[in-house]
């Protein structure tokens, strides 16, 4: 237990002094403040660049306006900067030699997986609850208790999904050592998962739906008893990958 | 009582034989040498006892008990200095030594405690900086810092000197003779004047195998070829000592080179006593005389070829 707080300090520091924190704090606190605006102000920025004389009819920005930005934002800016900050977590400490000094002095390597993870993990929850929050103050000040559906399930759903770029960002680290072999395997792993998407009946188990359905949940085109399922697929997924980086990486030559 | 046994250990990495069936023991609070040439498989071998490498066969013994390839409990009883030492950029000396310390398991205040004294030891008191503005030589000590923090019983050193200026090299094989007294010292090199000034055993590698193991006394001693060295003042003086040697029987060879000359003999014994005598008669005052000794230098050139 020692030895994990000390090596989860470290990577604490890590992420902090090699300013990726500070990154990943300001993209999402700036997607937090952006999703309701947009929303509120783009038909009045649509208006004011279209010719005189064609008028075009604009339904009233709503709250679930604000939410689908939210999702849309989250999704693919905040998760790829996350995906690409993340992506050298184990790759720089194969390349460096860093883990050698760690690893001779007892440090166990079960210990080297997990801190990582739970670091990369801790600081993917802050940022994202972050963004989530700020959207939510926003959203509530433009349209007041506006109630969505399913808001939370879907919420719950896009954080998983990170978790399982996360840990699928470590395994690969571990079986190609590069920097880019973890990222081209995160990569692989979403594009096949959005091919699977397409199959309707596959969606249950797909990681993929916990982040491209969100929106659809909250307007109900979605049923939620999808994303249950989708939820703990993807979570055991997880489990899965960390599981098999500890066994791939207790096997390894440094 | 011995800190590390090898025996009969292996290794290949594809098709090249690295290591080839080595045995050897290190003796507690000795500080032993381990020479060879660039990719003579020395790393190899120290990444094998430190359960990074798995090797094909033998095994390896620290204080007793059996290095297991991968998690291994013997890492406890080590202090591993790699040849180019990479830390944590981002951290101070003393951050990353606390960092060392908490994971060998030292409680915070004996871990403060050693911080202090291991960055005094190696001098790095006033570099209060990030690591990632260390000079190579800076790194080096920090890396001898951070292999003693838990007081290992075995401190095994990659090179540890290649890579530094003459007075860096100096400071870190002061450093290496100061621990002796409390650490046995395994330590890779190329360099064999390190080798000759603090080692008191050595093993050579050559192909994968070990072509020299022993005290350097004793490899001295049985790779002894008698010899003289001669230097006088002129060519003069030493025509005419050489125009006086040919009656002698124990002369096998003699060698000159400017105005110094070298004589392999069969017996050193009559031959200093007849040199000097030649010298006295004949008022040949040379400016040097001495018995040659095989240096390690020519060990390793005997052994390697």
């Amino acid at each position: 237990m020692r030895m994990y707080s000390a090596f989860f300090k470290k990577e604490l520091t890590e992420i902090t002094r090699t300013y990726k924190l500070f990154v990943l704090l300001a993209v999402f606190v700036l997607l937090g403040i952006m999703n309701p605006v947009m929303a509120k102000v783009m038909p009045d920025i649509l208006k004011s660049v279209m010719p005189k004389g064609i008028s075009i009819t604009l339904a009233t920005p709503t709250a679930f306006d604000s939410w689908a930005q939210f999702f849309k934002n989250a999704s693919q800016t905040g998760l790829i900067i996350v995906v690409i900050i993340f992506s050298g977590i184990m790759s720089n400490e194969f390349s460096k030699g860093t883990l050698i000094n760690m690893l001779t002095k007892g440090l166990s390597r079960p210990v080297v997986i997990l801190s990582k993870f739970t670091a990369a993990l801790s600081v993917w929850s802050a940022s994202y609850i972050l963004c989530f929050s700020v959207t939510y103050y926003y959203t509530d000040y433009f349209w007041h208790k506006a109630n969505i559906e399913n808001l939370y399930l879907s919420a719950a759903g896009l954080w998983v999904f990170g978790a399982f770029l996360i840990a699928s960002l470590i395994l690969g680290g571990v079986l190609f050592t590069n920097h880019f072999g973890g990222l081209l395997f995160t990569f692989g792993l979403v594009a096949v998962s959005m091919m699977i998407g397409i199959a309707p009946e596959l969606k249950k188990i797909n990681p993929a739906s916990l982040a491209t359905l969100n929106t659809g949940l909250l307007s109900r085109q979605v049923d939620s008893a999808v994303f249950y399922p989708a939820i703990a697929v993807t979570g055991g997924l997880t489990v899965i990958f960390i599981i098999l980086s500890v066994f791939l990486f207790n096997k390894k030559q440094i | 009582m011995s800190i590390l046994s090898i025996e009969n250990l292996s290794k290949s990495f594809g098709a090249a034989k690295v290591i080839d069936g080595i045995s050897f023991e290190v003796a507690e609070k000795s500080i032993f040498g381990f020479i060879g040439k660039n990719g003579a498989g020395k790393t190899t071998t120290m990444k094998m006892i430190l359960g990074l490498l798995k090797s094909d066969g033998g095994c390896i013994e620290v204080c007793g008990e059996p290095v297991n390839y991968g998690q291994t409990k013997t890492n406890r009883f080590i202090g591993y200095l790699p040849d180019v030492p990479e830390f944590y950029n981002y951290m101070t000396p003393k951050e990353y030594l606390m960092l060392c310390g908490e994971i060998t398991g030292l409680s915070a205040s004996v871990c403060k405690k050693r911080c202090i004294d291991l960055i005094e030891l190696v001098g790095l008191e006033k570099a209060n900086r990030k690591i990632g503005g260390f000079s190579r030589g800076m790194k080096q000590r920090l890396g001898i810092a951070q292999a003693l923090i838990n007081e290992p019983k075995l401190l095994i050193c990659d090179e540890p000197t290649s890579a530094l200026d003459p007075i860096g090299r100096k400071e870190l094989l002061d450093i290496l003779e100061r621990v002796k007294v409390n650490t046995t010292v395994l330590f890779s090199t190329h360099i064999l004047s390190d080798v000759e000034r603090i080692c008191d055993r050595i093993a050579l590698l050559n192909n994968g195998k070990l072509a020299l193991c022993g005290t350097i006394t004793e490899l001295r001693e049985q790779h002894k070829q008698d010899g003289l060295f001669i230097e006088f003042e002129s060519l003069v003086d030493l025509n005419a000592f050489l125009s006086k040697l040919g009656a002698f029987s124990w002369v096998n060879k003699t060698e000159s080179n400017g105005t110094s000359l070298t004589i392999k003999v069969s017996d050193i014994k009559r031959a200093e006593k007849d040199v000097l005598n030649i010298l006295s008669d004949h008022q040949l005052l040379p400016l040097k005389f001495e018995i040659m000794e095989p240096s390690i230098e020519t060990l390793f050139m005997e052994a390697v070829q």
